[in-house]
């Protein structure tokens, strides 16, 4: 497995990442807002007079795409292995399938292992070569898991990128560090947090953060 | 998957020049009318009125067309929305979706 600890390991073929986008800092005139406006208007009033979209639908897409929705289904997942022993079971035995089972899928041949965080164990998930990430469960990864110095020095000296995320963990803790591959793509169920026996799936899904499935954070606690 | 709509990883992980400008992860849109069409791209995608690679093959020959690269970035060039929409108008008439509806 592509497990590394203090050390640098190169995985087999990475795809590596495209540089930045160049259409971030793009800005428009008033008079060419105005006409692209007019465009999408036209097409946008056909499309609702035929019914094909609503007004509405078309906010709703937009929302999907921009959170990307993907977090959250790494966050039902978790909490639902904390709340279904028999889940968390097959969960940790075979991710790809158990996450099947909530209906992500999209993987392109990777294979999905989860790492599970204890008292005694804390996992932490980078692609050192470029960014491979499991979309279907993460969505889209943020800006520092692709940059060059998270790649690196969470190998190096993965306590000290912990703690400028803010994690610090008990002396005792063994922190593992997994290199996610094009064949491997890992994702770590955080530890459930400290007096939440009595919340719904739902409630504890909300303290399921990206970054806890990245495992440079813990879930959210209770008073968050 | 939910019964609502789904994101879609052959729209949300476009990679190279038509990749979808993000910022952290998330997208940018600087206008809502960028906002809307995107979502109507999206919404006849999903109504089956054409397949992506249609839509991504004429959107990636615009950007193309403009020269302007992540390296050689070219501030007077259009944005990628303008890219999109052009390709939004250009499918409907290869397609001729609008007599279709």
């Amino acid at each position: 497995m592509g497990q590394l600890f203090g050390e640098s390991i190169v995985t087999e073929e990475h795809k590596h990442s495209a540089p930045a986008n160049p259409y971030l800092e793009k800005r428009r005139n008033g008079e060419d807002t105005e006409n692209l406006e007019r465009r999408v208007a036209e097409i946008e009033s056909l499309l609702i007079e035929k019914g094909i979209v609503t007004k509405a639908s078309l906010d709703r897409m937009v929302e999907i795409y921009e959170k990307d929705l993907g977090p959250m289904n790494g966050a039902t997942v978790v909490a639902k292995a904390w709340t279904d022993a028999g889940y968390k079971k097959r969960l940790l035995i075979d991710a790809t399938a158990a996450i099947g089972e909530l209906g992500y899928s999209g993987l392109q041949g990777e294979h999905m292992v989860v790492l599970e965080n204890t008292e005694k164990v804390h996992n932490v998930v980078v692609c050192t070569l470029c960014s491979c990430y499991p979309w279907p469960v993460l969505g889209l990864p943020p800006s520092w898991y692709k940059d060059a110095p998270y790649r690196s020095r969470i190998v190096i000296e993965p306590r000290k990128v912990l703690e400028e995320f803010g994690t610090i963990l008990p002396d005792d803790v063994d922190v593992r560090v997994w290199d996610s591959s094009a064949e491997i793509r890992y994702m770590v169920l955080p530890r459930r947090p400290l007096n939440s026996d009595k919340l719904s799936q739902d409630k504890l899904r909300d303290l399921v953060t990206r970054d806890s499935m990245i495992g440079v954070k813990l879930a959210n606690s209770i008073n968050e | 998957m939910n019964s609502e709509a789904a994101v879609r990883g052959e729209i949300s992980l476009m990679e190279g020049g038509d990749a979808l400008p993000r910022k952290s992860g998330d997208l940018v849109f600087h206008d809502n009318w960028e906002k809307r069409a995107f979502a109507i791209a999206i919404a006849l995608y999903e109504n089956g009125y054409y397949d992506w690679d249609d839509f991504r093959r004429i959107l990636i020959g615009q950007i193309g067309a403009s020269g302007e690269t992540a390296l050689n970035p070219m501030p007077d060039k259009p944005g990628y929305y303008e890219h999109w929409l052009n390709s939004l108008e250009e499918l409907l008439k290869e397609k001729d979706i609008l007599s279709l509806l």
